[in-house]
């Protein structure tokens, strides 16, 4: 289990919990980022920062340090 | 008969063509503009069926109900029919995307709940055909107990049946509760309970849709898929990213000044017919130097805010704009700002007003209220012909290391670098102290490639340019009116005359001292015997007699009472006139500066070295010395001054609009005007030691 933002280019994981109850957090739960969705790192921007994922259908970006609250279990 | 007409309320998450929808079921909105207290924009239209009129109340796009920002809380409240002037609605149609209807489905939870009529719009079947994703909407229906149209808005398919679902909305009865408990029950109580919520909220999603949603994804990619891959690319999609900024601001320099032009004349032009008719006195100079000059500088405005709107619309249509958000987010980080700032910072370049407008798409109330503040520390197109004539006039045309770079191209790019330079140490000093906040999230959809509407571009174009003429108009035409009641009075016609022959008689006390010094034949003589000439000329009178009265008015007194402050920055009391006259707009400076130096009406239209100004700043020199004014350090110093000045009234009203507070306009002035100051003073004398050494 590892944070979000150490997935590799290309692949997927499970979600296993998203740390924190402030704003940040509240929003990556109400964008679908739950315990047990299926994620997928595409990429990030040329600086390394932010950070876009696949999940549910559609495509999110992420900042590196809102990443690091979202555990993941990689497959 | 029922009075007030039917309301419908239009709301679901962005990027889901709920614009296009809007555009599809009403046409044109009959009402834009503001909530009132905040800056969320309202739109009503009104359409009818079966007889019915119906208002079609556009929300702003949400992703969930909790009240975190001023769109969710403007939509709770106009749910719930606590906005005044708008009824409670009578149905809710919910817009929900097909292809991630997971996540649009949140949104619906909360509002499903609430227990209104309620239709769910199911958009982008066309897009989720090509996804190889498959609905079946009477199966939803029946689980949600409302009912569920797709639709494909850009075709107009199922519109007439999601018109007709509307209507009939109040007719049945909601059928099954949202049930969210039995979900809530199976989390795991270690969260806390909005936590537990969201996780229950989703976990109802699920159930709901297995077995309604299948997919099957084609395994060849669509064209609208390439380009989204394309686009996506680190490297092509970077390089499309700076091309495509390039493109846009290019564009707006090279299109909008022709309309620029175009519109300056047309303002002339009835400057002038009104000049032939009406007779010589107070009102012919109120109505043209006031009221026309007035209109023509917001009026000037119009083809830059449209096209930049224009442009802001198509990048939106096709949900380029979070990509570029995206892209810059890291950069913009750095000085603490965020990368939603771009945009409204890059359109700055051509005109901060557009700018400062489009920061609404940045939620986060602290980053918008900042990128509103650095906003005008762009130098946007209004700075172009000072720095062009100063530069043309005074920087020495010399090239510069490598053979096709040349001095004034260089100093040029330095003001426009100046600009950004002090606007990232404002955003970062700014957001280190002043605004030092709780982090926002910068969680933000990319939405996929698709292919903006044209209709949805050309409204919005329309809209914002009509926000501005309203919004910036009339205050503007108001301060223009006052700056010429202060630049005209007083009136004192003997002082005038009184001026004018002294004037005289120091020119050919100077030029008689040349003389007898055997310098008769030197360029300043000749300047000297041009100007005495000029004089006797009767619009060399009428121009003299203007320079004069400008010199007397309250605005020219107000100069001279300034004139200390100005000096440290090498400026006589006549360029701090211009500089106080040019707060309307600061293309004035240039012809405040004519007038003051009894130029008349500058005509901008002739190359630098040639037109009158030029020559006449070049021969200015300190009352009562042979000493010249403008140095090149001196030129410098007032191009760094307007590079940094917030001379532009029209920009403090819509900062003071978009804020909802005058006291940020006050704060952006003061601040800039500091700065502006400190800039010239440094450069000034920076670069006078520097020639001296």
């Amino acid at each position: 289990m590892h944070e979000l933002s150490l997935l590799k280019k290309g692949s997927a994981g499970r979600v296993v919990r998203i740390h924190g109850t402030d704003s940040i957090s509240m929003r990556l739960l109400e964008m679908g980022l739950t315990p047990g969705v299926s994620v997928k790192m595409i990429g990030a921007a040329l600086l390394g920062d932010p950070l876009e994922i696949e999940l549910r259908g559609y495509h999110l970006s992420v900042r590196k340090s809102e990443a690091s609250r979202v555990e993941v279990a990689g497959s | 008969m029922s009075t007030r007409p039917f309301t419908t309320v239009l709301l679901g998450n962005p990027n889901t063509g709920k614009s296009t929808l809007f555009s599809a079921l009403v046409g044109m909105p009959t009402r834009v503009g503001n909530y009132p207290g905040v800056t969320v924009e309202e739109k009503i239209g009104r359409y009818t069926h079966r007889e019915i009129p119906i208002d079609l109340i556009d929300l702003p796009g949400t992703y969930s109900l909790s009240p975190k920002s001023p769109d969710e809380t403007v939509t709770v409240n106009v749910l719930f029919g606590r906005v005044p002037r708008i009824p409670s609605p009578d149905c809710v149609v919910i817009v929900a995307d097909a292809t991630n209807l997971e996540r649009n489905l949140y949104l619906a939870s909360y509002v499903l709940e609430l227990g209104l009529p309620t239709v769910i719009a199911l958009t982008l079947c066309d897009a989720a055909e090509k996804k190889g994703i498959s609905i079946d909407a009477d199966e939803l229906s029946r689980r949600l107990g409302c009912a569920v149209v797709p639709v494909v808005a850009t075709t107009r398919q199922g519109i007439a049946t999601l018109r007709d679902m509307i209507t009939d909305a109040p007719r049945f009865p909601r059928r099954n509760k949202i049930n969210i408990e039995q979900h809530l029950a199976a989390v795991d109580s270690i969260h806390e309970p909005a936590v537990r919520e969201a996780i229950a909220r989703y976990a109802w999603i699920e159930n709901i849709l297995d077995g309604v949603v299948s997919e099957h994804p084609s395994t060849t990619r669509s064209f609208d898929e390439q380009i989204d891959a394309a686009l996506t690319h680190r490297l092509w999609g970077t390089l499309f990213f700076i091309l495509t900024m390039l493109f846009v601001f290019t564009s707006i320099f090279w299109v909008a000044t022709p309309l620029m032009e175009l519109m300056a004349f047309g303002v002339d032009t009835i400057g002038v017919w009104l000049g032939s008719i009406l007779p010589h006195g107070a009102v012919r100079s109120l109505v043209i130097d006031g009221v026309i000059a007035g209109v023509g500088s917001v009026v000037v405005f119009l083809p830059q805010i449209a096209m930049l709107f224009f442009f802001i619309a198509m990048l939106e249509g096709c949900g380029y704009l979070s990509r570029a958000a995206f892209l810059m987010d890291r950069l913009l980080v750095g000085v603490g700002l965020s990368g939603k700032s771009f945009i409204p910072l890059l359109s700055s370049f051509a005109c901060a007003i557009p700018g400062i407008m489009a920061a609404r798409t940045i939620e986060n109330r602290r980053d918008r209220l900042l990128t509103i503040l650095v906003a005008p520390l762009m130098s946007c197109s209004a700075r172009l012909p000072v720095y062009l004539l100063l530069t043309g006039a005074f920087v020495p045309n010399v090239p510069v290391g490598v053979l096709w770079l040349r001095l004034p191209a260089i100093v040029l790019l330095s003001m426009y670098a100046v600009g950004v330079i002090v606007a990232a140490t404002v955003a970062f000093v700014l957001s280190r102290t002043v605004f030092v906040g709780i982090p926002q999230p910068f969680v933000m959809e990319l939405p996929r490639w698709r292919w903006p509407q044209a209709a949805v571009v050309l409204q919005r174009s329309y809209e914002a340019s009509v926000s501005f003429l309203q919004n910036a108009g009339t205050l503007i035409v108001a301060v223009s009116i006052v700056v010429w009641a202060l630049s005209n009075y007083p009136f004192d016609e003997q002082a005038i005359e009184a001026e004018i022959s002294h004037h005289r008689i120091a020119l050919k006390t100077q030029l008689e001292s040349l003389r007898a010094a055997g310098q008769e034949t030197s360029q300043t003589a000749m300047e000297l015997t041009e100007l005495l000439a000029a004089m006797e000329t009767p619009e060399g009178i009428r121009a003299a007699q203007k320079g004069a009265l400008q010199r007397q008015s309250f605005l020219g007194r107000t100069g001279r009472l300034i004139e200390p402050l100005v000096q440290p920055l090498g400026w006589d009391w006549r360029i701090g006139c211009a500089a106080i006259a040019s707060f309307p707009a600061r293309e004035v400076v240039l012809g405040t500066l004519g007038v003051i130096y009894n130029v008349g009406d500058v005509d901008l239209s002739k190359k630098p070295g040639e037109n009158a100004l030029v020559r006449r700043l070049r021969a200015a020199t300190w009352d009562g010395t042979n000493r010249k004014v403008f140095t090149l350090p001196v030129a410098l110093s007032i191009m760094v001054f307007f590079a940094l000045c917030a001379q532009c009234a029209s920009t403090l009203v819509i900062i003071g609009r978009e804020t909802g507070s005058w006291i940020w306009p006050v704060i952006t002035f003061t601040y800039m005007t500091t700065l502006a100051w400190l800039g010239a003073f440094a450069t000034y004398q920076i670069g006078t030691w520097f020639m001296g050494a």
